[in-house]
């Protein structure tokens, strides 16, 4: 297979007035080219700051204590910061949540877009423009030419998130990561910009990330998914694989949590009692066994490791999960239900 | 599928109506605040209220009808006329001379507490900004300290206990030296003003400076901007700078008159600049004590302090609203 980033052991700590965060523990992922890989979690389970570590985007209170992350071969994380500068944009470009304040507000959208590519494909500010107006229309923005003068608060939601993909495939990276971009768009537009992406994937063939806690988002989108929590990966299996056949016990509620639509009215949607760890301990216990009704003494013990689930690959993609406990052994007896547990 | 921008964006946006976007690149936002300001007519007066004013601060004195220091005892508290376009004042000296002066006092002391209050809030302001941890902490406790005594009290206080310790520093210094530049009292006054007005005033500049530094580094379009690629040096000039810079201005314009006011009402308390030089504030001074029978010795200053004040509230506003595209309508 094709690696195109691998990402090893990467820990990332925040300095916080008692000690640290501890925000990225442990966090090893591969990415083949042309792979859309979706990354989901709750809030606040290191998704985010994962991909800023990536490209040394932390803010000043975070560190990378250890860990590697290859691109096509070379550590991003020991890059002269010059050279890192030369891939951020050009090689691996990043998506934002939000497309309101992810734009200069007293620069207009034609100036702004042609940044990167004046910067990294040396074009001239009037080629820069031109390229722009193309980019626009790629993404969908009707009359691109004109809104290239517009400044960024004349432009709606969708548009502006329309013009933040745009900027990131100006320079047609190899690597796309979106880091939540439908997050603080309605639903409908929601639905545009992920059909948006799969176009553009086919069209650039970028491989991209999608970070998401939204799993609904990325079950016609991703080739492959890894469940984050607490910082650490729990699961990770290929897409089809994950829906029919969730084997952590995080990732199996989370599902439960996912309204289908093709279900009776009459199930109540299950919710995870309890709320995740703060982490600001280093992990030394599965951080899931306090929600986890399958807990074992081991758990409380020992943190587990990311590994292959014995026997399920498909087409070669190991279905992996860092757990003590196999559910399936479990499911005999009867789970208690989830129903009004919550209420 | 590309309808949601018109249907949901700011609808009645009007089309930009300015020059190529290729030709007008980093000056654009200044060329279309220029745009605005001059759009602004209560602004486009405050500025030629302020230009007269810079006008009479330089030229003004040359070209005088009367030396402002030349008393006329013949002809005291005359009302205006021809010879006296705003009449005389006790002494007999012509009061628009003196009120042409009292520009030049005014603006020499509004720029340079601007200048030096600026300085110090720029410095400290983004060193808290950018260094945060205890340097901000330190920083912050001083500007509230600091914003915590009222201003004039602590002009007043500044004023008083450094006058006469540097009026005996100078008259020993004269008496060693015989250099007759340590008689200049004038000057000391002069600086002592700048002192207090910079010391009251640097602790909003440093505030705002520190929370445009702040909100800025940490703004998702900096990120973003980072996230492309775009170089420090970029960030900095088209990113930060020019987001920075617009209340800074804005504070600016506000700040140079709000000097004006506070040296005029120093001048007032006869803890500012003190006659014979005149200062539109000592002029009102003199004025009050009179102003029932001679009205005009207080008029004429107090008048054009009034309309210099709000010319620069004018200035400021408009700036405002023409450096924030956000207001744009």
């Amino acid at each position: 297979m094709d690696t195109l980033l691998d990402v090893r052991n990467l820990e990332t700590r925040f300095r916080v007035r008692k000690g640290y965060v501890y925000a990225v523990n442990d966090v090893s992922f591969q990415l083949q080219r042309r792979e859309v890989l979706g990354v989901v979690g709750e809030s606040g389970c290191g998704k985010s700051v994962t991909m800023l570590s990536l490209l040394r985007l932390l803010p000043p209170a975070a560190r990378i204590e250890k860990g590697q992350a290859l691109f096509e071969g070379q550590d991003l994380l020991q890059m002269r910061a010059r050279d890192l500068r030369h891939v951020r944009g050009a090689q691996i470009a990043m998506v934002f949540q939000d497309p309101l304040t992810s734009l200069n507000p007293v620069v207009r959208i034609g100036v702004q877009m042609a940044e990167p590519l004046i910067y990294h494909r040396g074009l001239s500010m009037t080629a820069a423009l031109a390229r722009c107006a193309e980019l626009l229309s790629l993404v969908g923005v009707a009359d691109g030419q004109s809104r290239l003068r517009d400044y960024p608060h004349q432009l709606s939601g969708g548009m502006r998130q329309r013009v933040m993909i745009a900027m990131a495939m100006g320079c047609q990276p190899k690597v796309l990561i979106a880091d939540e971009p439908t997050t603080a768009l309605d639903v409908t537009i929601q639905a545009q910009i992920v059909a948006l992406v799969k176009e553009l994937r086919d069209q650039v063939q970028a491989a991209i990330i999608w970070i998401t806690h939204d799993l609904s988002v990325i079950a016609g989108l991703a080739d492959r998914v890894i469940v984050m929590y607490a910082g650490q990966v729990v699961e990770e299996a290929p897409v089809d694989d994950l829906y029919d056949d969730p084997r952590h016990p995080y990732t199996v509620k989370l599902l439960g949590a996912l309204p289908s639509a093709g279900e009776a009215r009459k199930r109540r949607l299950t919710s995870i009692p309890g709320s995740p760890p703060d982490l600001v301990a280093p992990p030394q216990f599965c951080s899931f066994f306090p929600r986890c009704e399958h807990a074992i003494e081991q758990c409380r013990n020992e943190n587990p490791v990311l590994e292959p689930v014995p026997g399920v690959t498909t087409e070669g993609v190991h279905h992996r999960i860092a757990c003590w406990v196999d559910i399936r052994d479990r499911q005999a007896s009867p789970a208690p239900d989830g129903e009004d547990r919550h209420s | 599928m590309s309808e949601d921008g018109a249907a949901m964006g700011t609808g009645a946006a009007p089309p930009v109506e300015l020059g190529g976007l290729a030709t007008d690149r980093s000056a654009s936002l200044w060329h279309d605040a220029w745009d605005r300001l001059i759009a602004n007519k209560l602004a486009v007066a405050g500025m030629v209220v302020i230009g007269v004013l810079l006008l009479a601060a330089i030229f003004g004195p040359a070209i005088s009808p009367y030396d402002f220091l030349v008393q006329d005892l013949e002809s005291r508290n005359q009302a205006p006329s021809a010879t006296h376009w705003l009449g005389t004042d006790d002494l007999g000296r012509d009061v628009f001379s003196r009120v042409l002066y009292g520009a030049r006092t005014a603006t020499i002391v509004a720029l340079s507490t601007t200048l030096v209050a600026l300085a110090i809030g720029v410095a400290l302001g983004s060193l808290a900004g950018y260094a945060g941890g205890r340097t901000d902490s330190f920083v912050s406790w001083l500007i509230d300290m600091t914003m915590s005594v009222p201003s004039l009290l602590l002009a007043v206080v500044v004023s008083i206990s450094l006058k006469a310790p540097v009026a005996n520093w100078m008259e020993s210094m004269y008496l060693t030296t015989k250099n007759t530049v340590f008689r200049q009292t004038f000057w000391a006054d002069f600086v002592l003003v700048f002192g207090a007005l910079a010391l009251i005033q640097w602790p909003s500049y440093a505030r705002l400076i520190r929370g445009q530094v702040l909100t800025l580094r940490n703004t998702n379009y900096v990120l973003a901007a980072r996230s492309l690629g775009v170089p420090t040096s970029r960030v900095l000039s088209r990113y930060v700078i020019p987001n920075a810079l617009g209340p800074v201005i804005v504070a600016v314009s506000a700040g140079l008159g709000a000097a004006m006011v506070l040296e005029s009402a120093f001048s007032f308390l006869g803890i500012g600049v003190r006659p014979p030089i005149p200062s539109w504030g000592n002029m009102i001074s003199d004025g009050l004590r009179v102003w029932h029978l001679y009205p005009h010795l207080l008029a004429a200053p107090a008048a054009i302090l009034g309309i210099v004040t709000v010319a620069f509230g004018f200035l400021g506003d408009g700036l405002n609203d023409a450096l924030n595209p956000r207001q744009w309508k």
